[in-house]
């Protein structure tokens, strides 16, 4: 049977596709990359719109359970302080209470009394960076002066809290609001301070036992509040183990749908170069050949 | 019995056949990189003998002509193959560009949801910070430009294929007028005889003409070629060629028309006509629909979301994107309506209160859409969709490619030169030209010693 004569066609589509072969290989081993747009393999293009979402929210959880974890320990911190504050005002208390002080004993446990409301309200007041810890949502500073105030002190935060994300649905409450914490309606830690200071300078021993028990039971309050950014602490730092081994699912199911096996891919572009020199080789041999080659010259 | 006459008469047949298969040798050497070049073989043909009482003679050879070797029903195949490869090139490549707009590169919508995500998720930890509600608000623009810069990809590469149509039908209106002059041509030719380069041309433009849509051809009995259009809308008879035409319609639809101005656009698939009609007309407006839905759906959840809630001024949330109403036009128009970051609704409760409503906004980001699908969903559908056309055009031009091939080389085997046959050829004619050469001077020698038989002189 004849064979088709013209070579050059079917060698310059030879050809062509080792060189296609060459940038395909040189293109994943360079980018890494299996799928470079998505007619590599639509679908894992398509499953990579929402890893690539998922992954990039995922940073932002991390950042968001730091930020969160700082404030949480921060208010955690305060508290502790506070309940020391406490504890010592309710010994100063216990002391005035058992009737053998004169005024001037009585004076002096009223000053140290008064010296833990002032460093209570400055923790009440702790900001970071800007933001106020038991402020509730407002901007505003939670506690000031005000001596028309039965406690010597007004509330100007609000109510509110913050709820941060950490995770697809899940959110944490960072903080409690002041009029929570330091002004409840039932166990005033600043009322009760305050009655404290006022019982101390009156001199009534009774007065100040019951003064002492008001900033006693405003201690155990306190103490309970301490629960809250305990338990908020605990929830943060376990969102933080599972968020790194979610980044380590998901960047492992990246890898999976369009990474490249670095050996494979290696492989590849040493074959396809050795295809793409062996094709041209071929062409560079085949093509001068003919029959005239081998005929004398015309004499 | 013969005298040295029929000799000679042989002998010049014999230099008569030489040099015209010489000539087609000639020929097919000069025309061997030439496309559509069929080669050509000289018809030799022994000459009736001749009876002379118990005495036969030989009469020579004549040349009947030159006849190009050719198969039609290959010829046929290819055009075919032809219509498909270049309607589905034209599809590749139209969606090559397309999918460009769809590759995470930074600023497609599926990089931009994800900005536009994790500043949420950022704005939830700093609500009061004014850096991460302008972040959301950056963010916000950009998905919308992504939405826009997309639409207007998949609107340019529909205009470019729009563009190809009247392109594409005044090339083939050019080519039916080619076809039918070179069918004139040939009826002048007897069936009989091999129409040969009138033949050749015929069979390129042909062949030209089947890149260019998908038709159906009928040799006639005077050697010309009828040819149709996929339903039998006639574009070439006999001598006669019949224009197409083309127009926009209604809807933004590319339209092509017959002569007799009937609208045939359904009936064209193959060739490069057939390629752009199925881009403009189908593909781009298959993924402008989808992505036109998912910009208008997103843009309402988002609004709604935001609306939700108060912003930091003590407003009922505005509406955070516009620009979608009109469906059709929803990925183009849609923008940023927020002039401010202090207009994102953070608050669920009132003005400085918490960032109850941030979850909300991220939510709209997680919820279904009336689609059935979430807005990352839905963009990895188009994603998926714009990938599997990509990858079939492709997968379908290797193998109509591959076949192609195969079939041009069986064409080849059958009608292309070969050099190395033909120089044989030439010196298979060469030594018969120098024989036949021979013969005629020795018939002259002998001629000489004939008349000087039994003479005294020489003549």
């Amino acid at each position: 049977m004849r064979i088709d004569p013209n070579m050059v066609p079917e060698m310059l589509a030879n050809l062509q596709q080792s060189q296609s072969l060459l940038d395909t290989a040189l293109q994943e081993v360079s980018t890494g990359l299996s799928v470079n747009e998505p007619s590599d393999n639509p679908t894992a293009a398509a499953s990579m719109v929402q890893n690539t979402i998922e992954a990039g929210d995922l940073d932002v959880y991390t950042q968001n359970v730091t930020t969160a974890l700082s404030t949480v320990q921060q208010a955690g911190s305060v508290l502790s302080s506070v309940v020391t504050s406490l504890t010592s005002a309710v010994s100063a208390g216990t002391e005035g209470a058992n009737g053998t002080n004169s005024p001037a004993d009585l004076q002096a446990l009223a000053e140290q009394v008064q010296a833990i409301l002032t460093s209570v309200v400055s923790a009440a007041n702790t900001s970071v960076s800007g933001s106020y810890l038991f402020g509730g949502t407002s901007t505003a500073t939670p506690y000031t002066a005000n001596p028309a105030s039965p406690t010597g002190y007004t509330y100007n935060g609000n109510n509110n809290t913050d709820s941060v994300a950490i995770g697809d649905q899940t959110t944490v409450q960072i903080n409690q609001p002041g009029s929570q914490v330091f002004s409840n309606a039932t166990n005033n830690v600043i009322g009760s301070l305050s009655s404290l200071v006022s019982a101390l300078k009156g001199g009534n021993p009774a007065t100040i036992e019951t003064a002492t028990s008001g900033v006693d039971s405003a201690l155990n309050y306190v103490s309970q509040q301490q629960v809250f950014y305990g338990n908020a602490e605990t929830q943060l730092n376990s969102q933080e183990t599972f968020l790194q081994q979610d980044k380590v699912t998901l960047s492992t199911q990246a890898d999976n749908l369009i990474g490249v096996n670095e050996s494979t891919a290696a492989t590849d572009l040493s074959e396809a170069e050795t295809d793409n020199s062996a094709a041209l080789a071929a062409v560079a041999k085949v093509l001068p050949n003919s029959l005239l080659n081998f005929l004398e010259p015309p004499s | 019995m013969g005298g040295l006459n029929t000799a000679l008469l042989i002998g010049v047949s014999g230099l008569d056949a030489a040099q015209g298969a010489l000539d087609a040798t000639s020929n097919n050497i000069a025309n061997v990189n030439t496309p559509g070049y069929t080669r050509e073989e000289a018809l030799l043909n022994e000459n009736q003998e001749s009876e002379s009482g118990n005495e036969i003679t030989g009469g020579g050879v004549t040349l009947d002509g030159l006849q190009s070797i050719r198969d039609e029903l290959l010829n046929m195949q290819i055009q075919q193959q032809t219509s498909l490869q270049s309607a589905t090139d034209t599809e590749s490549s139209s969606l090559q560009q397309i999918q460009a707009y769809f590759t995470s590169s930074g600023t497609d919508i599926g990089s931009a949801l994800t900005a536009f995500s994790g500043s949420l998720v950022q704005l939830s930890a700093n609500s009061s910070n004014s850096a991460a509600q302008q972040g959301v608000l950056s963010a916000g623009q950009s998905l919308a430009s992504a939405f826009n810069t997309t639409a207007s990809g998949l609107a340019s590469a529909q205009t470019e294929a729009q563009q190809q149509v009247p392109d594409t039908i005044s090339q083939i209106n050019q080519l039916t007028q080619q076809i039918a002059q070179l069918n004139g041509q040939l009826a002048q030719v007897p069936a009989a005889d091999d129409g040969g380069t009138t033949e050749d041309q015929l069979d390129q433009a042909v062949q030209q003409l089947a890149g260019l849509t998908n038709i159906s051809v009928t040799k006639t009995n005077s050697g010309g070629e009828t040819i149709t259009t996929g339903n039998g809308t006639p574009l070439v008879i006999g001598s006669q060629s019949f224009n197409l035409t083309s127009g926009i319609g209604a809807g933004d639809v590319q339209k092509v028309y017959d002569s007799n101005g009937k609208n045939i656009t359904s009936a064209i698939s193959g060739g490069t006509l057939g390629g752009s009609l199925n881009i403009a007309n189908t593909v781009v407006p298959g993924f402008m629909t989808q992505l036109n839905t998912l910009a208008s759906q997103f843009a309402t959840a988002f609004n709604a979301a935001q609306a939700a809630g108060t912003d930091s001024n003590g407003n009922k949330g505005a509406a955070f994107f516009k620009g979608t109403a009109t469906l059709a036009n929803a990925a183009a128009g849609i923008s940023l309506n927020l002039t401010s970051p202090s207009q994102i609704a953070i608050s669920s409760n009132g003005a400085g209160g918490g960032n109850g409503n941030v979850a909300n906004l991220s939510a709209a980001l997680t919820t279904a859409l009336p689609s059935g699908l979430t807005p990352a969903s839905s963009y990895a559908s188009i994603v998926f969709n714009v990938g599997t056309a990509t990858s079939n055009a492709n997968t379908q031009s290797t193998a109509i490619g591959d076949n192609l091939t195969q079939l041009n080389n069986l064409q080849g085997s059958v009608s292309a030169v070969n050099i190395d046959e033909e120089t044989a050829n030439m010196l298979r004619y060469q030594t018969a030209y120098e024989a036949a050469s021979r013969i005629v001077s020795t018939v002259q020698v002998l001629d000489n010693a004939a008349l000087n038989m039994g003479s005294g002189t020489s003549f």
